[in-house]
């Protein structure tokens, strides 16, 4: 079943067409990653299925329903968020906003304790939950802040960016919570991101949003040197490491495009480096 | 006059009823204000303020319809052109300008104006009328009907306004909702403090409780309780001993604000060594 179909999709922007012809589906309970350069689209792409921007042309069905703000049934998390920095607010806080915070009027719902506790133990967040968000690392806000965005378990889960500024060992974390919430609640996910890398393991499929056109394919469609350096506008080099991983690296011009009578290693840097690395092995 | 007998005068016994309702409005919104960073244009509608309340006096009016037209009116503009972050200073700082400008012009044209501007700028709760008292009463108890209803989504944007956007609160909105009941708070406390000392009111309560508790409601309800401390102290000392009652207030509320931060760096330093 889909939980998001896109025929013929195209976004005007004051009077800039940002994409068009979009043409794509995601399966329920898989994840899919978007990626393109800055200022492609990849936002208007979430504001569009959030219903906060209509599109100019074409169709999309979000859940079997045309889109519509504040659907419970698809959950959004933002990339950065002004509760982070609030010393007044506890992750549990937090994570109740996400059940009533848009209710205005008195009155509690009774069945608020029970929804956030489990969406604080779905991820992992307990032990911390009652700790000022200011005071967590950048791994524990983004759980706690997966945990507001879960808490009617949505069906279409919009996360943005949510491993920037992350260390690794902490990417890792947040990306084997990510696929937890997917096997757990079913739904389907989508990850805008800006490295590949760290999520490879658990994509289905990638979309990718580039020189006004948003095209889909699986990650071997994608992760190609020509389509990363035409998508990025920019030499983009495969590496394989010894283990079988796949390291997508960013070029220097120079040495993507080689001078004739021989190359300079004044500047040499650490993607060079890792792109001979890679020769040596495949020789 | 005894003490007592002070106390039991009518014009004190009014004074305390519009300071308590004043109080706890503006311990509620200060709240936000400092959730929100809103410091400078709470400080700035103040000031906007005080153009409308000379404006009202030049024309023969009560101070307080005029400080109603204004700080509403900024409020509104504050939170129409200034919803995004990234221009509101400017437009806060603009209005600001612009109004106070219009202030020194209407008193200038105004030729009585030494004792209007004094209480206009430093508050003047002993002298306003029955009427006034009443009028700033109710809207005290209006914004805090108000921010009871709105408490959640007020909350919500405030610390996830992109999150909040997408589960159908409009940012916009809650801006305007926030920026009117800022007006109309701003409004009670230039009675009680003035335009120069609003931010005893309005920030230092609110500032003072954030340092002590980490839980939102408490911290609401914290700032409540330092404004109210600061206000009914400052109206009795104002009356028990003498000098202005603004004085007081201000003296007491940044005397909380300073002894919050003493107690958090002392609990700190504390917990350093338990760890240590």
């Amino acid at each position: 079943m889909n939980a998001l179909t896109m025929k013929n999709g195209a976004v005007v922007l004051g009077g800039r067409t940002i994409w068009k012809d979009a043409t794509f589906s995601l399966e329920s309970g898989s994840i899919t990653a978007i990626l393109g350069p800055n200022g492609a689209g990849k936002s208007t792409l979430l504001n569009i299925i959030l219903g906060l921007v209509p599109l100019a042309e074409g169709s999309l069905e979000v859940l079997g329903e045309t889109p519509r703000r504040g659907n419970r049934r698809v959950g959004y998390m933002a990339q950065t968020r002004q509760a982070d920095t609030v010393a007044t607010m506890t992750g549990r806080d937090y994570v109740g906003l996400g059940f009533d915070g848009p209710r205005f009027g008195w009155g509690r719902d009774k069945a608020k304790r029970e929804v956030v506790r489990q969406a604080l133990a779905l991820t992992g967040t307990t032990s911390f939950a009652d700790q000022p968000l200011h005071s967590l690392s950048g791994g524990q806000r983004q759980r706690i802040a997966l945990a507001h965005t879960t808490v009617f378990k949505p069906q279409l889960l919009l996360l943005d960016e949510p491993l920037a500024a992350l260390d690794l060992a902490a990417q890792a974390e947040i990306v084997d919570l990510i696929n937890l919430i997917r096997d757990t609640t079913g739904a389907a996910v989508v990850v805008v991101a800006h490295d590949l890398n760290p999520l490879a393991p658990i994509i289905d499929q990638v979309l990718w949003i580039a020189r006004r056109q948003v095209r889909s394919g699986t990650v071997e469609e994608v992760v190609n040197e020509d389509v990363l350096s035409q998508l990025y506008g920019h030499p983009i080099e495969i590496v394989v490491t010894p283990r079988g991983r796949r390291v997508i690296v960013g070029l220097e011009e120079e040495f993507a495009h080689p001078h004739p009578h021989g190359h300079d290693h004044s500047h040499e840097g650490v993607h060079e480096h890792f792109a001979e690395v890679y020769e040596e092995e495949t020789e | 006059m005894s003490l007592r007998e002070l106390l039991a005068t009518s014009f004190v016994q009014h004074a305390f009823y519009a300071v308590t309702a004043v109080a706890l409005a503006a311990g509620a919104v200060g709240y936000f204000v400092v959730l929100r960073r809103q410091a400078f244009a709470a400080h700035a509608i103040g000031h906007v303020g005080f153009a409308g309340a000379a404006g009202a006096v030049l024309l023969g009016l009560s101070p307080i319809f005029g400080l109603l037209v204004l700080c509403l009116g900024a409020g509104l503009l504050i939170g129409f052109a200034g919803a995004e972050l990234d221009d509101r200073d400017a437009v806060v700082g603009v209005t600001l300008t612009a109004a106070l400008g219009l202030g020194v012009l209407f008193i200038s044209l105004y030729s009585g104006y030494a004792n209007a501007t004094y209480s206009i700028l430093f508050g003047q709760i002993l002298g306003v009328t029955w009427s006034d008292v009443g009028l700033v009463a109710a809207l005290s108890m209006g914004v805090l009907l108000v921010v009871s209803l709105t408490y959640r989504p007020l909350l919500f944007v405030s610390v996830d306004a992109q999150s909040a956007a997408s589960r159908g609160l409009s940012t916009r909105a809650m801006s305007l909702l926030f920026m009117s009941l800022l007006g109309v708070t701003t409004v009670v406390a230039i009675q009680v403090v003035g335009v120069l000392l609003v931010f005893s009111l309005l920030v230092a309560p609110a500032a003072a409780a954030e340092v002590l508790t980490s839980r939102p409601l408490r911290t609401m309800f914290l700032a409540m309780g330092f404004a109210l401390a600061s206000a009914w102290l400052g109206l009795f000392f104002g009356v028990w001993i003498g000098g202005p009652v603004s004085f007081w207030i201000t003296a007491l509320a940044s005397l909380a604000y300073l002894a919050a931060r003493t107690t958090d760096a002392t609990r700190t330093r504390r917990a350093r060594r338990v760890v240590a």
